[in-house]
C-alpha cells in the first residue's frame, strides 16, 4: 500500500530544485554525479532557508554509480557539509530511481522514522566509467593483487589475454542485460508493434520542445533551476537541450539511429544528459511548525515489472492505473499527466495502451479502458525529449515541476508515469493540500 | 551412437558442397529445440500465416492464443473473421497484418488454417488454395497446423472431408520434413474450443520438434479447469517417473522438475546410483523398486503415501526381449507383458486413491505397438495394450479432471536404440519425415505438455513422438 496513514502522519513536498539539464560531454563534463547532487542540494537548502542541521536523512537515486563511492546520498551530504548525523542511502531503479528516492522518503516520514528528508537523484553520463572486461581483471588479478610474480606468471597472463578484441575496454552501452538490446532498439520495436508513425513521434517531440521553450520564456522554471558554476568558472543558468525553433520539417530530415528502416531519431529520443534534482520532504506537522507552506502531497504510487523481452518500456501503462486506483482517482479526474519521455514512441505506445479496452480487460482485469489522455493535460511544460534525461534526476524533476504546478494553478491532482530499464514502470499521484 | 548425416548436415560447407555436387545424400535438417523452462511467450516474434475456410469457428480462440504467445499474425481472412484479431492485437501490441503484405522473400515460421468450417469437397479446396502458394515460404523448423472439427450427425460428405484433412496433413508432413518442419491436425470437438489455446501453443512451438504427421483430438470430456498457467505450469505438483535412471525417463524427470514439479525418480535397485544422482540434481526423491516384483505397486504407493498425494504419474519403465514368435520362450513373454503392461495397470490402480483432482497419467507406448515389428510380438502387444489402458482409464477419471494419455515414441537416440544393428538403425532414422532420430528430450517435452494444465482437452489418446515415422522401437 502506498502510505501508512495509521499514525495519521502525512508527508508533504515542501520544495524542489534542479540543476540545469545539459547534454553530456558539454558544460558539466568535469562535474561528476556527486558534484551535480551537491549543486542541487545546496540550491535546495538556500531556497528553503533550512539550516543544515534540520536535514535528518538523505535518499538519493542514481543509475550510473561511481564504483568507488556508490552511496551518493552520503557523499553528497558530506560534501554539502550537512550535519554528520544526517544519514543517507542510495537507491537504484534505473530511470525511476529519483522517484523511488522520493517515495522512500514519504514512507519513512509517514512511518514516523523522520520529519525532514532530502530526496532526489542525479546522473552524469559524461562520467560513466569505461570498464575492463572481467576476463582481463581475472587474468591480471594474481599480478596486481597477489604479491610476487615470476616472469612465467607474466607470460601466463599474456597468454590468457588473446584475442585482443576480448580485452579492450568496453564502451558503456545502455543495453538490457537480459536481452542485450539497446533501449532505443526496444523502443523501435514498440513503435513498430504499436504502429506509431515517424510523423506522430516527430510531432510529439516538437510539442515537447515548444512547451518547454514556452515555459522557459515565461520564466516558469526560474524558481526550479539553480545555476551551477563549472570548475572552469563558467555559470550555467539554463537547460541546454531545448530547441524553441525546431519543427516537424526539421526533425523529418534526421536519419533513424536504431534501425535502418526505423522511425526513431535523435530528434524523437531523449538525449544523454547530465544533471541533478532534489526535493525537500517533511511531515505536515513539521512543515507547519516551521512555518513552511507545502506544495503538494504524494498520495499514492506504484511500481511494476514487465518482461523486458516483450515491450520493455510499457510499464507506465500498468503502473499509472494502479497508482490512480490506490489514490481513489480516475484518469479523467486528474488535472495533469506528466510522463517521462524516454522516446516519443514509448509515450505514444503507452497512451495507446491506456486508451484500449481490450488492453484493460486482458492486462488490468478491468472492463473499460483507463482512458484517453487529454493532450492539454499531458506534459504541460514539455518533458525529457526537450529538457533531457539525467537518469536518476528525472523522477525528482517531475515531482518538483508538478508539485509547483499544483501550487501555482490551484488544481487538485497530477499523475506521473515513468518507464525504466529492466522492464520496470513507475507511477505516482500528487495531490494539492487544501 | 551419433547420427553422422545429421552432424554432416550441421556443417554449412559440407551441406553446400553436397548440394553443389548433387550427391544423393539425404541431409536431415537440424531441428530447432527449446531447452529452458516454459516461457510466457514461446512464439515471440514468430511470423505465422493464418487462413480459414468459410464457416470457420475457431479463429477467435486462435487469434487470442497466437497473439498472447507473442507471434505476429499475417492473416488472409475475410473481414468478419479478421475482426477477431483486433482485440488481442491491441492488448499485446501485435496488430495482425495482411498476409499479402509480407515482404518478398520473407519466410514464415508457421502456417495455421482453420478448416473447422469445411463441410464439402468445395470447402476442402480452400485448404489446397491456402497452402499451395505458401508452402514454399515455410522456414526451417517451421510448423503447419490445421484445425478441424469432429464430424457430427449423418452428413457423410462432411465426415469425408474432415477425415481428408488427416491424409493431407500426413502428406504435407512428409513433404516439409526435409526442412525440419512438422505438420499436425488438431481436431476440436464441440465444447472444447476454449481448450485450444495451450495446445496450439505447444504445436507451434519448438517443444513439438519431433511431433509430426498426426491428428490430435480435443474434447471437453475431462472436467474443466481455470485458466492454465504457461510459466512454471507444474509448480506444487508431485510427479512419479518410473524408469527414471536414464534415457527418456531421465529426460522426463529433468523436464518435469524444470517446470516446478517435485519428481519422485523410480528405477530398479540395480540402478540405485544414477537414480539417486538424478534425484539430487533435480531436487526430487529417489525410489528403488523393481517393477518386475509382484509387490511393486504396493511398495510404490506405500512410499508415496507420506507425500500426501500425487499429481502426475509417468509410467515409463519398460523392457525389450525381442524374439520372433517361434523362438520366444514363455518367460520372455511373461517378463515383457509383466513390466510393460501389468505393472502399469497395477501401479496406476494402486496410486489412484492418491491421485489428486486434475491429475495426469502418461504411459509410454511405442510406434512398434502401433505399427508392429518383426521380433516384437510381445513388446508390441504390451505397448498396444497401453493404448487401450489409457482409453479406459481416461473415461473413468474424466469427471475428476484427470487425463490419461499414451506417448508413442518412434526412433529415439537412446542406449536401447544404439544397440540395434546399424542397417536397421539407419532405416529407423531415415524413414521418419524429419529424416533423423528424435532425442529423449523430445519425448520429455511431449510428456510435460500432456502433464500440464493446458492439456486438459486431450485425454484417452495416444500422441506419437516419432518425427512422422513408419517404424520404431
Amino acid at each position: 500500500m502506498a502510505t501508512d496513514k495509521k499514525n495519521g502522519r502525512r508527508a508533504v513536498v515542501v520544495s524542489g530544485v534542479r540543476t540545469p539539464f545539459v547534454k553530456s560531454f558539454t558544460d558539466f563534463t568535469k562535474l561528476d554525479t556527486i558534484a551535480l547532487g551537491v549543486a542541487a542540494v545546496t540550491g535546495l537548502l538556500k531556497k528553503s532557508g533550512l539550516r543544515h542541521s534540520d536535514i535528518e536523512a538523505m535518499i538519493w537515486g542514481g543509475v550510473i554509480l561511481p564504483t568507488t563511492s556508490p552511496n551518493l546520498a552520503r557523499e553528497i551530504a558530506l560534501d554539502v557539509r550537512l550535519d554528520p548525523s544526517c544519514e543517507g542511502y542510495t537507491v537504484t531503479r534505473a530511470c525511476a530511481s529519483g522517484l523511488q528516492a522520493i517515495t522512500n522518503a514519504v514512507s519513512a516520514i509517514e512511518r514516523g522514522d523522520n520529519d525532514v528528508i532530502i530526496a532526489g537523484g542525479s546522473d552524469s553520463t559524461s562520467n560513466a566509467s569505461i570498464t575492463l572486461p572481467s576476463k582481463v581483471v581475472h587474468a591480471i588479478a594474481p599480478l596486481a593483487l597477489g604479491g610476487k610474480a615470476s616472469a612465467a606468471d607474466y607470460l601466463g597472463v599474456l597468454s590468457q589475454l588473446m584475442p585482443i578484441s576480448e580485452i579492450l575496454p568496453r564502451q558503456p552501452k545502455i543495453a538490457e542485460r537480459s536481452t542485450g538490446e539497446v533501449m532505443g532498439e526496444s523502443a523501435e520495436r514498440m513503435a513498430k508493434r504499436n504502429e506509431i508513425s515517424r510523423q506522430a513521434q516527430d510531432e510529439f517531440a516538437v510539442r515537447s520542445h515548444h512547451r518547454a521553450a514556452a515555459a522557459i520564456a515565461a520564466g516558469r522554471f526560474d524558481d526550479e533551476i539553480v545555476p551551477v558554476q563549472t570548475p572552469s568558472g563558467k555559470w550555467v543558468h539554463a537547460d541546454g537541450l531545448v530547441r524553441a525553433d525546431t519543427s516537424v520539417e526539421r526533425l523529418a530530415k534526421l536519419r533513424p539511429v536504431f534501425a535502418k528502416d526505423g522511425t526513431l531519431t535523435a530528434g524523437n529520443s531523449s538525449a544523454l544528459t547530465d544533471g541533478a534534482a532534489a526535493v525537500l520532504l517533511m511531515s505536515e506537522e513539521k512543515a507547519k511548525a516551521m512555518g513552511l507552506k507545502p506544495l503538494a502531497t504524494i498520495s499514492a504510487w506504484s511500481y511494476v515489472g514487465v518482461d523486458p523481452a516483450d515491450q520493455l518500456l510499457m510499464g507506465p501503462a500498468l503502473a499509472i492505473p494502479k497508482a490512480l486506483d490506490r489514490a481513489g482517482l480516475k484518469l479523467a479526474d486528474v488535472d495533469f499527466v506528466d510522463m517521462h519521455e524516454a522516446f516519443a514512441a514509448q509515450v505514444l505506445s503507452v497512451l495507446k495502451m491506456m486508451a484500449s479496452a481490450p488492453f484493460a480487460r486482458a492486462r488490468l482485469g478491468r472492463d473499460s479502458a483507463v482512458g484517453e489522455v487529454d493532450p492539454a493535460k499531458l506534459n504541460v511544460h514539455g518533458g525529457s525529449l526537450a529538457l533531457g534525461h539525467p537518469f536518476g534526476a528525472t523522477g525528482a524533476r517531475m515531482v518538483t515541476t508538478m508539485a509547483n504546478e499544483l501550487a501555482r494553478t490551484g488544481k487538485q491532482s497530477a499523475v506521473l508515469g515513468l518507464c525504466a530499464a529492466g522492464g520496470l514502470g513507475a507511477a505516482a499521484v500528487l495531490e494539492a493540500i487544501n | 551412437m551419433s547420427d553422422f548425416l545429421l552432424e554432416l548436415s550441421k556443417n554449412p560447407r559440407a551441406r553446400s558442397l553436397i548440394g553443389a555436387l548433387g550427391l544423393p545424400i539425404p541431409l536431415p535438417q537440424p531441428l530447432k529445440r527449446e531447452r529452458g523452462p516454459w516461457a510466457a511467450r514461446p512464439l515471440a516474434d514468430a511470423r505465422i500465416g493464418i487462413g480459414a475456410a468459410s464457416g470457420a469457428e475457431l479463429v477467435p480462440a486462435l487469434a487470442e492464443a497466437v497473439t498472447a504467445a507473442g507471434a505476429d499474425a499475417f492473416i488472409q481472412l475475410p473481414e468478419s473473421l479478421a475482426a477477431a484479431f483486433r482485440a488481442p492485437g491491441e492488448t499485446f501490441g501485435r496488430p495482425a497484418k495482411k498476409l499479402d503484405s509480407l515482404a518478398e522473400g520473407t519466410k514464415l515460421d508457421a502456417l495455421v488454417f482453420d478448416a473447422s468450417g469445411v463441410r464439402d469437397i468445395k470447402g476442402l479446396r480452400a485448404v489446397y488454395e491456402f497452402f499451395q502458394p505458401l508452402v514454399s515460404k515455410l522456414a526451417r523448423s517451421s510448423r503447419v497446423v490445421i484445425l478441424g472439427r469432429a464430424p457430427e450427425g449423418p452428413d457423410a460428405e462432411a465426415a469425408a472431408v474432415q477425415a481428408a484433412l488427416d491424409g493431407f496433413v500426413r502428406s504435407v508432413a512428409k513433404e516439409i520434413g526435409r526442412l525440419g518442419a512438422t505438420a499436425n491436425l488438431i481436431i476440436v470437438t464441440r465444447g472444447a474450443e476454449r481448450r485450444l489455446g495451450p495446445v496450439v501453443r505447444f504445436f507451434l512451438s519448438a517443444r513439438s520438434a519431433f511431433v509430426s504427421a498426426q491428428p490430435v483430438v480435443l474434447t471437453a470430456r475431462a472436467k474443466a479447469i481455470d485458466e492454465p498457467a504457461f510459466v512454471r505450469p507444474l509448480e506444487k505438483k508431485i510427479a512419479l517417473v518410473t524408469g527414471a535412471a536414464r534415457g527418456i525417463g531421465e529426460a522426463t524427470a529433468h523436464a518435469l522438475a524444470l517446470e516446478g514439479a517435485h519428481v519422485v525418480c523410480l528405477d530398479r535397485p540395480g540402478d540405485d546410483g544414477p537414480t539417486s544422482q538424478l534425484a539430487r540434481a533435480i531436487g526430487g526423491t529417489a525410489l528403488s523398486v523393481d517393477m518386475g516384483d509382484d509387490d511393486a505397486a504396493a511398495k510404490i504407493s506405500a512410499a508415496l503415501a507420506p507425500l500426501g498425494g500425487i499429481d502426475i504419474i509417468v509410467n515409463n519403465a519398460g523392457i525389450t526381449r525381442d524374439k520372433t514368435l517361434g523362438r520366444m520362450k514363455p518367460e520372455q513373454w511373461d517378463s515383457v507383458l509383466g513390466i510393460n503392461l501389468a505393472a502399469v495397470i497395477h501401479t496406476t490402480a494402486a496410486l489412484e486413491p492418491l491421485l489428486r483432482d486434475n491429475g495426469r497419467v502418461v504411459c509410454l507406448s511405442s510406434i512398434a505397438g502401433l505399427a508392429g515389428n518383426i521380433g516384437q510380438a510381445a513388446y508390441a502387444a504390451s505397448k498396444a495394450g497401453i493404448v487401450g489402458f489409457v482409453r479406459a482409464t481416461a473415461e473413468r477419471l474424466a469427471d475428476r479432471g484427470i487425463t490419461a494419455n499414451a506417448i508413442a515414441p518412434g526412433f529415439i537416440e537412446t542406449r536401447m536404440t544404439a544397440a540395434i544393428p546399424i542397417a536397421i538403425r539407419e532405416a529407423g532414422r531415415r524413414l521418419s519425415a524429419l529424416g533423423q532420430g528424435g532425442l529423449p528430450e523430445d519425448v520429455a517435452q511431449a510428456i510435460v505438455f500432456l502433464s500440464s494444465p493446458g492439456a486438459q482437452g486431450i485425454t484417452g489418446r495416444t500422441l506419437r513422438v516419432c518425427g512422422g515415422a513408419f517404424i520404431g522401437a
